[in-house]
């Protein structure tokens, strides 16, 4: 069964006033361990499809199920914990809590999750070192690189083990040694915890790396490509 | 956690918490000082008006407090005297003699209220003894000695030493004059009774009013021992054994009237029910500004926080834990002021209550409205709940508006104000 299945996703802004059709008519499933891009050019709509299969935002029209179930059934407070537990998010920016370590960043999710303190801290030490974050994590984000921030970011995301992470163009603030990191890393933990990975990328490095493109034009799917042999750094 | 985020997140900018907190410390600081300030003066008030005039209790025939009339003495003040001694929580009883005629000097004439007393009875019950500022407390033994205010000096232009003559109405009817000595001039520090009221021995007034061999008119009955006194005073050793005492006399002396001070002086009663409501005004104002101060505080963090409440959300923070935070955060910012306003002012009003605020650069202003130079700062006990309460409703009230704000926030429209 696909982790995540669109059917007929339409988003329309101000309807009222001057319609923006950022979608117009997704339809896509995403089976379990992907490591799928998603790209096109600037406006195409990919975060907007992003979001709306994160639940961050509500199509205009069609539907969404993760992991079975139908996201629009569910309030906005069900929705946050619904996130809690089944999506990781990977944000460009501001992605971590100033006021946290790295540690407890990475622990947050699973606080919340209220899971055993002992469980979380392994689980946090385990990711910050596969993120190779061992020695920095008593650091605040503002102690940290704009790479070490994301790194530290997507070992948050995969703590409370979701069900996929979504990520908007993670690597768009980043330098590319930085890039080349945090893609062995997602790509790494892909493959050790079988984690789906949908991001957007209109960095051409990234793309090379996904297994899957698909290419949002106009809000419609173009082009939906499996690469049989993705690059490794 | 969420307390944890919340402590965490007041001393992201710690200038303005800490400008929140000293804010919330000197408004409470403000409003004990203000209320201990004003408390103290009515008390101030009310005790002198007890201290040097009405007591606490005082007994009159009915007919007296009517029209203050010579004729109307209590007509047995032995028998009151052996009960009062009797009385267990009295710190004094006074038999007074009152007769209200002119005061007249070399210089002019006033009208005056002549107080007849026994000085070392009515030491026990005023102040009056303490007072003097010039001269002595009746400390001479020759007859007709007299005590005037300072104020009733100047008008008079008389000092120590000098003679004023008494004019007024015997028992009999006939116009009846007294020399007397000034042997003592008051300072009550009231103006009202400094420039009213002279003080003479009863003895000296007695032996005026109703002359050795002379006959009362038919209406009136001789009093036992012949001893004119028209009112007794009564002071308590504790102000909470009122109504007990006044009751007792009451049912000793059912034919006379037994009033206490609030009875007496209205005025005085107002003051005493004032004290209650001025520290609510004085914290209710003070609160009210602080209120919008966190408001304003609260907001702008929220505000400057759009991108990372939305952050939390889109990870799974729920409503009611970020509504929390935010709550928390209002608590903590202003709780932490609060104690330590509330620990400074108590020190303030506890040592302001020993040692008072000299007040002599206003006293003359002061003495006008019965109030002494030297203030001590008070405060009802009920203030030291009334405090924290009104902070913590202050707080609450205060977080609820950014709080609401925060949660209203969508994820993704705060992720992408970028
Ligand atoms: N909140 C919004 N209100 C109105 N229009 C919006 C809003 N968000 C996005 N749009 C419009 O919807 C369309 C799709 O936007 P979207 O952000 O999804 O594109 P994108 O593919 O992510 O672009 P980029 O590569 O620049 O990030 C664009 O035309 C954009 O202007
Ligand atoms: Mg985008």
């Amino acid at each position: 069964m696909a982790v995540i299945t669109t059917r007929g996703i339409t988003k329309t802004y101000n309807p009222d006033t001057i319609p923006v059709h950022a979608l117009n008519g997704v339809d896509l499933d995403i089976e379990k361990g992907e490591f799928t891009a998603i790209v096109g050019p600037s406006g195409s709509g990919k975060t907007t499809l992003l979001n709306i299969i994160g639940g961050l935002d509500r199509p205009s029209e069609g539907k969404v199920i993760v992991g079975g179930q139908p996201i629009e059934e569910l309030s906005e407070n069900k929705l946050i914990d619904f996130r809690k537990d089944h999506i990781g998010f990977v944000f460009q920016a501001y992605n971590l809590i100033p006021v946290l370590t790295a540690l407890e960043n990475v622990e947050f999710v699973m606080l919340l999750q209220k899971r055993p303190a002992a469980e979380r801290r392994e689980r946090a030490m385990e990711l910050l070192r596969a993120v190779g974050l061992e020695d920095k994590v008593n650091k605040r984000p503002s102690e940290l690189s704009g790479g070490q921030q994301q790194r530290v970011a997507v070992a948050r995301a995969l703590a409370p083990k979701p069900t996929f992470i979504l990520a908007d163009e993670p690597t768009a603030n980043l330098d590319s040694t930085s890039t080349a990191q945090l893609l062995d890393i997602m790509a790494e933990l892909n493959h050790r915890e079988s984690v789906t990975f949908l991001f957007s990328t209109h960095d051409q490095r990234v793309i090379d790396r996904a297994r899957r493109i698909v290419t949002l034009v106009d809000g419609r799917i173009d082009e939906d490509v499996q690469q049989s042999q993705p690059a490794t750094s | 956690m969420t307390a944890r985020l919340a402590w965490r997140n007041i001393w992201r900018n710690p200038t303005r918490s800490l400008v929140v907190m000293v804010a919330i410390m000197l408004g409470i600081y403000a409003a004990m000082f203000m209320s201990g300030f004003a408390t103290g003066m009515a008390r101030s008030y009310v005790n002198n008006a007890i201290r040097t005039m009405v007591g606490h209790i005082q007994v009159h025939v009915p007919a007296y407090q009517e029209e203050a009339r010579s004729a109307y003495f209590l007509p047995s003040p032995a028998d009151l005297a052996a009960f009062a001694k009797k009385q267990e929580g009295l710190a004094g009883y006074s038999l007074r003699t009152q007769v209200t005629g002119m005061a007249a000097s070399s210089h002019g004439n006033r009208g005056v209220q002549i107080r007849g007393v026994d000085p070392q009875q009515e030491g026990s019950v005023t102040d009056l003894d303490d007072l003097v500022a010039d001269g002595d407390f009746f400390g001479e033994t020759r007859r007709n000695q007299i005590l005037i205010g300072r104020k009733m000096a100047e008008n008079l232009k008389v000092d120590l030493r000098s003679k004023v003559v008494l004019t007024f109405q015997d028992l009999s009817g006939t116009i009846t004059a007294g020399a007397f000595r000034v042997t003592g001039i008051f300072e009550s520090g009231n103006t009202g009774f400094d420039e009213g009221i002279v003080l003479v021995r009863q003895s000296d007034l007695n032996r005026l009013l109703l002359p050795a061999d002379s006959i009362l008119p038919d209406s009136l009955s001789m009093p036992d021992s012949r001893v004119i006194a028209h009112e007794m005073t009564l002071l308590l050793d504790d102000p909470g054994q009122l109504d007990t005492i006044q009751e007792a006399f009451q049912a000793a002396f059912p034919g006379l009237l037994v009033e206490n001070y609030k009875e007496l002086a209205p005025d005085l009663r107002l003051y005493e029910s004032q004290i209650q409501n001025i520290s609510i005004i004085y914290l209710a104002i003070i609160l009210l500004a602080l209120v919008f101060g966190i408001i304003n505080t609260m907001l702008m963090a929220v505000l400057e926080r759009i991108k990372e409440l939305g952050m939390l959300m889109a990870v799974g923070m729920n409503k009611g834990k970020v509504f929390s935070m935010i709550v928390l955060e209002t608590l903590f910012l202003t709780l932490i002021g609060a104690p330590i306003g509330i620990l400074l002012g108590h020190l303030t009003i506890t040592y302001f209550g020993r040692v008072g605020i000299d007040l002599s650069a206003f006293s003359t202003a002061m003495q006008e409205y019965g109030l002494s130079e030297q203030l001590f700062l008070e405060l009802e006990p009920v203030v030291y709940y009334q405090i924290p309460i009104g902070v913590l409703i202050t707080a609450v009230l205060a977080a609820l508006y950014p709080a609401w704000k925060a949660i209203r926030l969508r994820p993704v429209v705060a992720i992408h104000k970028i």
